[in-house]
């Protein structure tokens, strides 16, 4: 069982498209969009509650079936996934922003980024998604029991625990549902990299305009940080990249504060517009 | 009751030091292990034993699909069930199943299907799984989200391709065809049975009993674990306000005669071992991709057969790789003169389970039927060949089945129920049958020369 901070972020539910998507809101100073990756944006993540110290005010809508929101019918393809994005970024006023994209998010995001490519004034994206190697190939996180899958996920297994573990106090029904919830969650994370987490981004990729800084956890045994440099290769405008130590692939929940300060440095650099 | 000689058909020859030397026996089971002499006997035996079957009393032949599986060499049950069609003339042949969402478009099931309904004259049974994960997902690469979305969508596809009298379009979400129009059609109308074999899910049971399909679970773990699934299943029949005739159920259940108990004992240990602790060898990593249960299955609690098979074998392997690591650890404490290798499951634990129903005739007899009114199956799926099962055993045990048991059994439920998910065949008399004779023609000119 694991206690969970509340106090940090406060959240709602917005209609997009028929669909409710779960928003959270956290901190205050420079506006920024947060998007998840594979294990959603559930209250007291640690990105939300690193937001204050880094003067960052964070809005956090969460893709359809993660943490939530509610699961949508029509994500037969990535492309769903993409103009849903694009709905919820105009509903939710981050539309031409800067954004902070973690894995599954951030592939969703470059996507949208390719077809529309005023959707962002500048893209954080922590080890995306949606490049693939043969002979370098992404780890399989849905290939694994979940005790592994958690040991992949972060680089100190903990980091995740308001996500794998339940939380304290819940019983009866709720337990059940929120256990439910988890595995929907999962669900979706796992539909957008199912069988390979490569859509052909690759070949529309030189569309992508937007300033990228690309951030990588050193100890990411999800996506080998070899990826950092196909990526730095493959983006057009790559501004900066960044190793954060003692991370793992979900960067900003090994190392929430390193990132939020990473983040908000990068959004007060003059190369910002 | 109908009585089916069911096949998984197991790669036979799989090392002894497999659980403790491989992850798995599915999804990546490593090549290298596979000899393609080894699998041409197989296949023949295989096939020599199914018709064996049918010759000495079983109603029916049962077979069904997996892939990358070191215990299933079934890719494509449509194709033995065609070498079946012609070398078995008189039993029903039960492709259980054809996984529809691997098939693109799932037109091609309906045609191969029908093609076997007319070879054997309407002697088909059309079974559909979903198909496990390590099938479906892993080996396949369907998404998990979507599989079974995709799979109802397919089983539209084909009942509607099957029973139009009109060409017609299909706009669906996965399949979109301009002309559908399947030719052969099928001999039976308005189409063959379907049975749908499960493994667990809770939404299965609804869609069986409100669709008047039938609910087969092919456990690997007996009737004494498959009795909730069962009832699990009935109770959705009966909130449904139908009757439970118990011809939409069927069950699978390993059998090991022998003319005495103590014969039995002696003769299954090594095949039984060999299928359950090492064809089992399932890593729990495949067995539980999310977004393959349906959120009311999650909320139940209730776990898949395959779910269970992997995370016990996984348990075992962990158990004996902790218990190695022990024994080399110099340092480590004994744990007691059989702490290495206890993980393996025993055969005294799997008859005692009831993963394996073992006696003389009248104990299997009493035993199945036992099973079958407990459960309430009118179609039994009976696995008589296990593991690596020599040929003469495989024999000896069907030739008991058949001719001392199943006559036992056979008037179980038929005065009561009308079986309404058997094939309807052809006319005996109207049925044509392999014919080997000579040519007239080369016969007459024979005679002239």
């Amino acid at each position: 069982m694991t206690a969970v901070d509340l106090t940090t972020s406060t959240s709602s539910r917005i209609d997009v498209g028929g669909s409710e998507v779960v928003v959270h809101f956290a901190g205050s100073g420079t506006a920024v969009g947060y998007l998840h990756g594979m294990v959603g944006t559930p209250p007291g993540s640690p990105i939300l509650s690193a937001a204050g110290d880094a003067s960052l005010a964070i809005t956090a809508p969460c893709l359809p079936g993660f943490s939530g929101s509610e699961p949508s019918t029509l994500t037969r393809n990535v492309h769903d996934w993409v103009f849903h994005l694009s709905s919820v970024l105009d509903a939710t006023g981050l539309t031409g922003g800067p954004l902070v994209a973690s894995s599954v998010g951030a592939m969703v995001a470059l996507e949208l980024a390719a077809v529309r490519p005023e959707a962002f004034s500048r893209l954080i994206l922590l080890a995306p998604l949606g490049l693939w190697d043969d002979a370098d190939p992404v780890i399989d996180a849905y290939a694994t029991t979940l005790s592994v899958q958690r040991r992949l996920l972060t680089k100190d297994p903990t980091a995740t625990a308001i996500f794998f573990d339940d939380p304290e106090g819940l019983t009866g029904d709720d337990l059940v549902e929120y256990g439910v919830a988890r595995y929907q969650t999962r669900t979706s994370a796992a539909s957008l990299v199912w069988p390979i987490p490569d859509h052909g981004l690759s070949d529309r990729i030189h569309r992508i305009t937007t300033p990228v800084t690309l951030v990588w956890g050193a100890d990411d045994q999800i996506a080998p940080i070899s990826y950092l440099d196909r990526w730095a290769s493959a983006l057009p405008n790559v501004v900066a990249t960044h190793t954060v130590a003692d991370a793992g692939h979900l960067v900003d929940w090994d190392q929430p504060a390193e990132v939020a300060a990473l983040v908000a440095a990068d959004l007060g650099s003059n190369d910002v517009k | 009751m109908k009585t089916a000689f069911f096949h998984l058909m197991p790669y036979p020859e799989l090392p002894d030091d497999f659980p403790q030397t491989h992850q798995s026996v599915w999804v990546d089971i490593d090549p290298k292990l596979y000899d393609p002499t080894v699998g041409h006997r197989a296949y023949n035996d295989y096939i020599d034993q199914l018709e064996y079957a049918a010759s000495v009393g079983f109603d029916a032949v049962g077979i069904n699909e997996h892939h990358s599986n070191g215990y299933g060499l079934m890719p494509s049950p449509n194709i033995i069930a065609a070498a079946l069609s012609r070398s078995c003339p008189d039993a029903t042949i039960i492709v259980l199943g054809d996984s529809v969402a691997l098939y693109n478009p799932p037109l091609r099931v309906a045609e191969e299907l029908a093609m076997l309904d007319n070879i054997t004259g309407g002697r088909m049974v059309a079974g559909f799984p979903v198909g496990s994960p390590m099938d479906t997902i892993f080996a396949y690469g369907q998404n998990p989200s979507t599989v079974r979305e995709r799979y109802h969508e397919g089983v539209e596809l084909i009942t509607k391709a099957w029973t139009s009298d009109e060409v017609f379009s299909f706009n669906g979400k996965y399949n979109k065809l301009r002309y559908v129009n399947v030719w052969p059609r099928p001999v039976q109308q308005p189409h063959p049975p379907i049975w749908i074999p499960g493994g667990g899910s809770v939404d299965t049971w609804d869609w069986c009993a409100e669709n008047d399909l039938v609910y087969c679970y092919l456990s690997y773990f007996g009737y004494k674990a498959g009795l909730q699934t069962m009832n699990g299943f009935w109770n959705r029949v009966k909130d449904l306000g139908k009757e439970p005739n118990p011809f939409q159920g069927g069950f699978a259940q390993f059998i090991a005669c022998a003319d005495t108990e103590a014969e039995a004992w002696e003769l299954y240990r090594e095949p039984a071992e060999y299928f359950f602790n090492t064809c089992l060898h399932v890593y729990a990593g495949y067995a539980d991709p999310p977004g393959y249960k349906t959120p009311n299955t999650v909320r139940s609690g209730v776990e898949g057969m395959v779910e269970r098979a992997a995370r016990e074998a996984t348990a075992r392997a962990e158990a004996s790789a902790a218990s190695r690591d022990a024994a080399n650890d110099k340092s480590a404490k004994p744990k007691g003169p059989s702490s290495a290798g206890t993980s393996q499951l025993t055969f005294e634990q799997m008859v005692e389970k009831g993963y394996i129903i073992l006696g003389d005739p009248t104990q299997v007899t009493e035993q199945i039927h036992e099973l079958c009114t407990n459960m309430n199956v009118g179609h039994l799926m009976a696995l008589a060949h296990f593991g690596n099962m020599s040929r003469d055993l495989v024999k000896y045990n069907t030739k008991l089945i058949g001719q001392k048991v199943l006559p036992e059994l056979r008037n179980l439920f038929e005065d009561e129920w009308e079986d309404k998910w058997w094939p309807k065949p052809m006319p005996t008399e109207e049925r044509q049958l392999p014919d080997r004779s000579e040519s007239t023609m080369t016969a007459a000119k024979g005679a002239s020369a």
